[in-house]
């Protein structure tokens, strides 16, 4: 058994961002690695499709500021 | 990907490389300590020791959730998955972590419900879709991953979901830090402070290591550039006589954390008075526990533990790694007794562990060279 890719997603201090494809109520679909996933948005919404959350566990901890 | 790409250039790291090259003062070693395994793993894999000018030295902190759990904890954790009612589900790496009898993968080839789940989240739903069982989770990590567990807990009494519950062994970065700050001999010029505990926390936690203890701080994001830009600022600011709890994750860490998350998290949890921590001992204030209001979601309340403690394996040398006091290569059972696939310690287990880090990418050979030589 072992976490995805060559480091532990969920248990570390790692977050990964992911690009907001669809929101429904809590939970939004976001992209991670060119798959689809579901994180809880409950300390970070509103969210909107388009934004990128810093995802870790299966939540959203944070929005990332997108700059230039 | 962005975000990712921009952070791994050669051209970039090459620059900073050389810019550390002037900050240094030739035959003074500087010891950096970077807390989080998340960082340790970064600068293994890219190779940033080797980058970097030899007076810089990393010394890997206690930052790996999986490695600082002690094994009385993890065999609480395999009587629970063993109870026939039960259905035990645990993030990936716990799943081999020893304890004094075996491990939670062992129990589940034993017969043992045990299932790997990415989100505590996946487990509450495990528990909705079989509510005839019990549904434990194992919840562990440092301040990024407790607003996780925190929010399946509040959305476990919004939903009446009656059996779930969450085996709490959140910790929290600060109280081990001091523990490492106030440990006899120890020399640390610096800290790389985790960055995505401070996505959750903010920097003010840091703050009494600068004040206390006059040792810089530089909270950091995890790609090869992030590592090599907070080494600069933290050389820099021991080359100017500076001490201050600085930002390099600018893009994410504010002052203040994300205070939703802070608050979930104190909605549901409190600190215990103290707690077990592999190689560094019983810490004060130093893990939560799930508040007496959620009684009915805490593993603790609802199922009896045996509550055993169990001594590490005296071969083993985590503790004096997870201070830093040594480097993953001169614990005397290192790629020998102690390999990935066997592991007596818990830095070989986890992916972020230290020893296993340095295992994988094949530091052995050169470092071993180097002590020789």
């Amino acid at each position: 058994v072992s976490c995805e890719g060559d480091r532990c997603i969920t248990c570390g201090d790692v977050a990964v961002p992911a690009t907001v494809v669809a929101v429904d109520g809590v939970t939004a679909t976001v992209e991670i690695e060119g798959g689809h996933e579901q994180v809880g948005i409950d300390v970070v919404g509103p969210v909107e499709v388009g934004e990128v959350l810093l995802c870790h566990a299966g939540i959203a901890i944070d929005k990332l500021e997108v700059t230039s | 990907v962005k975000f990712v790409d921009e952070f791994r250039s050669g051209k970039l790291a090459a620059t900073l490389a050389g810019e550390l090259d002037r900050l240094v003062e030739r035959g003074t070693t500087l010891k950096l300590m970077e807390v989080c395994g998340g960082h340790t793993h970064t600068i293994y894999k890219h190779g940033i020791e080797q980058l970097v000018p030899d007076e810089i030295d990393y010394v890997h902190g206690p930052g790996c959730p999986v490695c600082v759990i002690p094994m009385g904890r993890v065999d609480d954790a395999i009587g629970l998955a063993e109870r026939p009612e039960v259905i035990f589900t645990t993030f990936g790496d716990m799943m081999r972590v020893p304890g004094g009898r075996g491990s939670l993968l062992d129990a589940k080839a034993r017969g043992a419900d045990v299932r790997m789940v990415y989100s505590p989240l996946d487990a509450l739903e495990i528990a909705r879709k079989n509510p005839d069982r019990e549904v434990v989770f194992f919840a562990i990590g440092f301040e990024t991953t407790a607003p996780a567990t925190a929010v399946t807990l509040l959305r476990a009494r919004t939903e009446r979901i009656g059996n779930f519950s969450a085996f709490c062994n959140h910790v929290t970065i600060g109280p081990p830090l001091k523990a490492i700050l106030d440990s006899p001999g120890l020399q640390l010029n610096g800290f790389i402070a985790p960055g995505h505990v401070s996505t959750v926390v903010g920097t003010r936690p840091y703050d009494f290591i600068v004040e206390d203890y006059e040792k810089p701080v530089v909270v950091t994001a995890f790609e090869p550039i992030d590592i090599l830009q907070a080494t600069v600022m933290l050389v820099r600011q021991l080359r100017e006589g500076r001490c201050e709890v600085e930002n390099q994750y600018t893009r994410v860490v504010r002052r203040d954390g994300n205070p939703r998350a802070i608050a979930a998290v104190e909605e549901t949890m409190e600190l215990r008075d103290t707690f077990e921590w592999r190689g560094l001992g019983w810490i004060d204030e130093s893990a939560m526990r799930i508040r007496p209001e959620f009684a009915g979601w805490d593993a603790e309340e609802r199922f009896e533990l045996e509550g055993r403690r169990i001594e590490d394996p005296k071969a083993c040398q985590c503790g004096e790694v997870l201070i830093g006091a040594i480097k993953p290569w001169e614990c005397k059972v290192f790629g020998t007794a102690c390999t990935p696939e066997r592991p007596i310690g818990t830095c070989m287990v986890s992916s972020e562990g230290a020893c296993a880090a340095y295992y994988n990418y094949g530091r052995l050979t050169a470092r071993r060279d180097l002590v020789k030589a």
